[in-house]
């Protein structure tokens, strides 16, 4: 008997040649990309312009003509599509390249029908900032590259965004990729995180990084907005970490300095529970304060209470009250 | 002879008249028509669906021919009762309302059926222009 003839070698050959064949075609069309290094500084002043460089490495098996994607995450605060500015040079371009901001809603390479920011916080993530006031904003090369079979090319971005006056912490994220592959797997992008960046600015500090005990959230509104009030008693102990029920008492202090209070244990005040401690309320300032048509609130001071009005806490635990500024940029 | 030419006159005249040519109906965009009071059965934040943690029960616009009513009041494009008008009558993309005493707001306007039920999607910053809000509103019963 032929032993090539034999049902056993029939069923290894074709078996081996599904593997060759499967390695062939992840080598034929790999083009990874990763970030190997990053240049950005661990702090600068409110309102200054934030130099970052980003070196990255591209290598292509299969040639492709392609634009180069380079996306940011930072805080919504700072409008990056309209204050930030990016250009990169490579072993196979001369002089820098610009890029121009994808406007949101086009649709991303083999991205199922969703934009470039919904794909990039949906499959690269937010680099656990803990306060939703973030954005991805991508940008595209203006030109496509034709890139050769078997070649390895390394880019240079350079990044400048001009970051807003305000106080924060916040860990800021890069992703490259290009315009053929998108996202669709995780050799195909290269992304980084950087740990916490700190702008010295004005105002309350915007606290990305750190858990807080009360956030309120948008970060940016009017006394007409509805704005929603956390506590949340699981980040450190305080003295109403045994209270069946957590109320508001809040100060509103209106644009000529007057301070309007309400702090009465009612369910006007009566914060909802989420569960671990978390207690959340969604207020409408105007009402809440019953405000006429020319009072406006610049603040809001507060704390949280138990039932009885008794266990107050406020800051970081303590007797100050948390503060919120009213404002819209 | 004569009664052939009488009959074949009256063949072509048979003829001439039962041909007419036919007139088609230009079709017609649907009025979208908003008189009622209307209800909020969701609302949104920037995305975030809100409509469960704030009391929206109450609150109920009342669309007349121009005019409109709010009753219990809730962040919205206007404060105040006044007047409403679509940017355009058959297309409209826009949903304008002008408050006593104030300039028009603006509003995108969706206009889908869903479950059998007319609704009417806004969308608007009532507070601070990075914040956008997004109300569904039905009729109320």
């Amino acid at each position: 008997m032929d032993i090539m003839k034999s049902p056993i070698f029939k069923k290894k050959y074709n078996l081996a040649w599904k593997i060759v064949g499967a390695m062939l075609l992840l080598i034929i069309v790999s083009c990874s990309m990763t970030i190997d290094s990053i240049v950005q500084p661990a702090s600068v002043n409110g309102g200054d312009v934030l130099p970052v460089t980003l070196n990255v490495t591209i290598a292509v098996n299969k040639g492709q003509t392609s634009n180069f994607m380079v996306a940011v995450l930072v805080p919504k605060v700072w409008k990056a599509a309209q204050n930030t500015h990016i250009t990169f040079t490579s072993d196979i371009t001369a002089g820098p390249q610009p890029m121009t901001v994808i406007p949101a809603g086009t649709p991303a390479p083999q991205g199922g029908g969703l934009d470039w920011p919904t794909l990039l916080a949906n499959k690269v993530g937010n680099g656990g900032n803990l306060l939703p006031d973030y954005e991805w904003v991508a940008f595209y090369s203006n030109a496509g590259y034709a890139v050769a079979d078997n070649s390895t090319i390394h880019v240079t971005v350079s990044i400048t965004t001009k970051t807003s006056p305000d106080n924060l912490l916040f860990k800021l994220g890069y992703c490259v990729a290009n315009s053929t592959d998108g996202l669709s797997s995780s050799d195909r992008y290269g992304s980084y995180f950087s740990s916490c960046f700190q702008v010295n600015g004005t105002g309350d500090l915007i606290d990305f990084c750190n858990p807080q005990l009360s956030t309120i959230d948008p970060r940016t509104s009017f006394d007409n907005d509805i704005i929603t009030v956390t506590f949340d008693g699981g980040v450190a102990p305080t003295a109403l970490d045994n209270a069946s029920q957590v109320y508001l008492c809040i100060s509103g202090i209106t644009t000529v300095g007057d301070s309007l209070s309400v702090c009465t244990q009612t369910d006007q005040t009566k914060m909802n529970p989420l569960g671990l401690n978390k207690w959340q309320k969604d207020i409408w300032p105007r009402k809440l304060f019953n405000l006429t048509d020319n009072q406006h609130l610049a603040g809001l001071r507060y704390y949280f209470t138990d039932a009885g009005g008794n266990n107050k806490v406020g800051y970081g635990g303590g007797s100050a009250p948390f503060s919120y500024t009213f404002k819209c940029q | 002879m004569k009664k052939l030419i009488f009959l074949f006159a009256a063949v072509c005249a048979a003829g001439f008249f039962a041909c007419r040519p036919e007139r088609l109906a230009t079709p017609s965009e649907p009025v979208k028509a908003l008189s009622g009071s209307w209800q909020i059965i969701k609302a949104t934040r920037n995305g975030t669906d809100i409509t469960s943690r704030f009391d929206f029960s109450h609150f109920r616009i009342n669309f007349s021919d121009s005019s409109y009513t709010i009753d219990s009041l809730v962040p919205f494009i206007v404060n105040r009762n006044g007047k409403w008008a679509f940017d355009d009558p058959t297309y409209p993309f826009n949903l304008n309302f002008t408050a006593t005493d104030s300039t028009m707001k603006s509003s995108p306007l969706l206009y889908p059926v869903t479950n059998g039920q007319r609704n009417v999607i806004i969308t608007f910053s009532p507070g601070c222009s990075l914040n956008s809000y997004q109300y569904t509103l039905q009729k109320a019963n």
